[in-house]
């Protein structure tokens, strides 16, 4: 009796999370396919309708110049970021370098600077050269944000290949440069996938640096959210159009590497 | 090539980047953060004033009232995160088609955007039509119209809760992560000889989470000093200034008054207690490893 009461107990709990987890999300679903007047009620008869993302992709709104930002400036980021990141993360897992461990911990603790310390002078930088509000802007300061988590991510994905294969490699003559082509890349193919992807998902989630670097023509879709605040009130309906055309390539992406995802990121932070 | 230099080969692109895009900013901020600068006046820097930018800083209401703000804010958030995310994982851990299934969807908070997060709460809480603010007036009529983002208690414990939503279950995969790693014969042998669960959690489990459960404490406070997504588009730092956290007044001061110096200095002070505890972090971290391989 009281192992079936834990039993359901049990249930009854995860169930109680996966409402919790899920019911914001599905909220905002459902209200961007409400007319506005069906978005004020709380009802959930009504008519099912794509007229917000018409309208939020149209003019004024334009969400679709956000949607291009927002992919240029994450696969941009991504495509910088992640290559160096991955030849620093195997040099700092391969090789004993003179003041390696200072060079990692500078590079870790470089993590923990605020972004907003970040921004403040490429503001004036950016301004002097003006390159306020261009997409160029905010992959800079996106690579501040994204490259050390990147390499530290990497390096654990490296960490847990063994080393066998590789010596076995060099003792035939291969170099080192061909053995980081032909053997580390495709073993260590998996964990870069995740890392990008994950670097992906920062950057398009980035509000902070668009927030302050952007104004018309970069801007990107999370600070596009607040452009539907307006004098009229806060246009709900339109704002989760908008949240669902944020969040449906990306929780697809995290849905892809749920499994490494785990894996890596308890890697990068408990080793 | 020389492979003798390889290694520095390979590093260099990415301390270029970092160099680049974290030190020299860091650098240049921090000598701003010794002159006078309005940008609104002028186009240049001004003048050297010492350390004034720091002292107007210790006697100013509104950094006084953002330290306050932001240590109620990483106390409760970082607490809450770490019982929800250790009492997550200890429930998640066992095999399991519901189990599955909610590890599975725990991923989708930690990768929605925080700003959307932001604006959804503000959405569900609203007095008039949000869901969650009807659902609570239906279950609690007293609650009904409650004007919770108009309370400065309740609309820093729905920012809280915004982070939390958010934070929670990347910090169940760190503790699962940990869990999976410690051996389960001491726990089994345990539950042979009748120890209660209670017991067992907290007499053999909690233990050995010890070091887990510090690096996970110590990301989330820092990903809680950094609070500022929310701010924006949960409460605009209001009602007043009662949820101006650091990293949103550092940002008014900057990017609203235009006063660069002053908030140069901010970002600095900012940055130092960042330090402190990344600091403390990784010596945490160096020795939880020795005395797990002694």
């Amino acid at each position: 009796m009281r192992r079936l009461f834990a039993w359901w107990g049990e249930r009854a709990l995860l169930a109680l999370v996966s409402v919790i987890v899920l019911f914001p999300i599905a909220w905002m679903f459902l209200t961007a396919f409400k007319r506005p007047r069906d978005a004020y009620s709380l009802s959930l008869d009504f008519e099912p309708t794509l007229q917000n993302f018409a309208t939020v992709f149209a003019d004024p709104w334009n969400l679709g110049d956000m949607v291009l930002n927002s992919v240029i400036v994450a696969t941009v980021t991504v495509l910088i970021a992640v290559p160096c990141a991955s030849l620093a993360a195997y040099s700092f897992s391969r090789f004993r370098v003179k003041g390696r461990k200072f060079l990692f911990f500078l590079i870790l603790s470089t993590q923990f600077i605020p972004a907003v310390v970040i921004v403040l002078p490429f503001f004036l930088m950016f301004r002097t050269l003006g390159l306020l509000d261009t997409r160029v802007a905010l992959i800079v300061v996106n690579l501040a944000i994204v490259t050390p988590f990147v390499i530290w991510m990497i390096k654990g994905f490296i960490d847990a290949i063994p080393t066998d294969s590789e010596e076995a490699a060099m003792i035939d003559g291969a170099s080192r440069l061909r053995v980081i082509k032909d053997i580390v890349l495709p073993m260590a193919a998996p964990g870069i996938l995740t890392s990008s992807i994950f670097c992906f998902i920062l950057t398009w989630n980035e509000f902070l640096f668009a927030l302050i670097l952007t104004r018309r023509d970069a801007v990107t879709l999370p600070v596009g959210l607040v452009s539907f605040r307006t004098e009229r009130g806060d246009l709900w309906e339109l704002m989760s159009a908008a949240g669902v055309m944020i969040t449906v390539p990306i929780f697809i992406m995290a849905l892809l590497i749920q499994k490494h995802f785990t894996r890596g990121m308890t890697a990068g932070a408990v080793k | 090539m020389k492979d003798r230099l390889l290694p520095y080969w390979l590093l260099i692109p990415a301390f270029v980047i970092v160099l680049a895009t974290t030190i020299y900013p860091l650098a240049y901020s921090f000598v701003t953060s010794f002159r006078e600068w309005d940008l609104t006046k002028q186009r240049r820097p001004g003048g050297f004033v010492g350390v004034d930018n720091y002292l107007h800083a210790a006697s100013e209401s509104g950094f006084q009232n953002s330290l306050w703000v932001t240590t109620i804010f990483v106390v409760t958030s970082v607490a809450l995160t770490l019982v929800i995310a250790m009492s997550l994982a200890l429930l998640l851990r066992r095999k399991g088609r519901m189990h599955t299934f909610t590890r599975i969807i725990l991923i989708l908070p930690f990768a929605m955007s925080p700003a959307l997060i932001g604006v959804s709460y503000r959405f569900m809480f609203n007095p008039e039509f949000g869901v969650l603010a009807k659902g609570i007036g239906a279950v609690f009529p007293s609650l009904e119209g409650t004007p919770w983002l108009a309370d400065p208690d309740l609309a820093m414990a729905i920012l809280v809760l915004t982070d939390v939503w958010h934070w929670a279950p990347y910090m169940t995969f760190m503790c699962l992560g940990g869990l999976a790693s410690i051996p389960r014969e001491t726990e089994e042998a345990a539950r042979v000889d009748g120890a209660s669960n209670l017991r067992i959690v907290f007499g053999i489990i909690l233990p050995q989470m010890k070091g887990v459960l510090l690096v996970t404490a110590v990301l989330k406070t820092i990903f809680a000093l950094k609070m500022f997504d929310q701010v924006v588009t949960l409460t605009g730092g209001g009602p007043g200034v009662s949820t101006e956290t650091l990293a949103f007044f550092v940002f008014n001061v900057g990017f609203k008054w235009y006063d660069m110096g002053y908030a140069s200095a901010l970002a600095w002070i900012l940055t130092a207690i960042m330090m402190v505890i990344s600091i403390w972090y990784v010596r945490m971290l160096l020795s939880e490893r020795k005395m797990a391989t002694a």
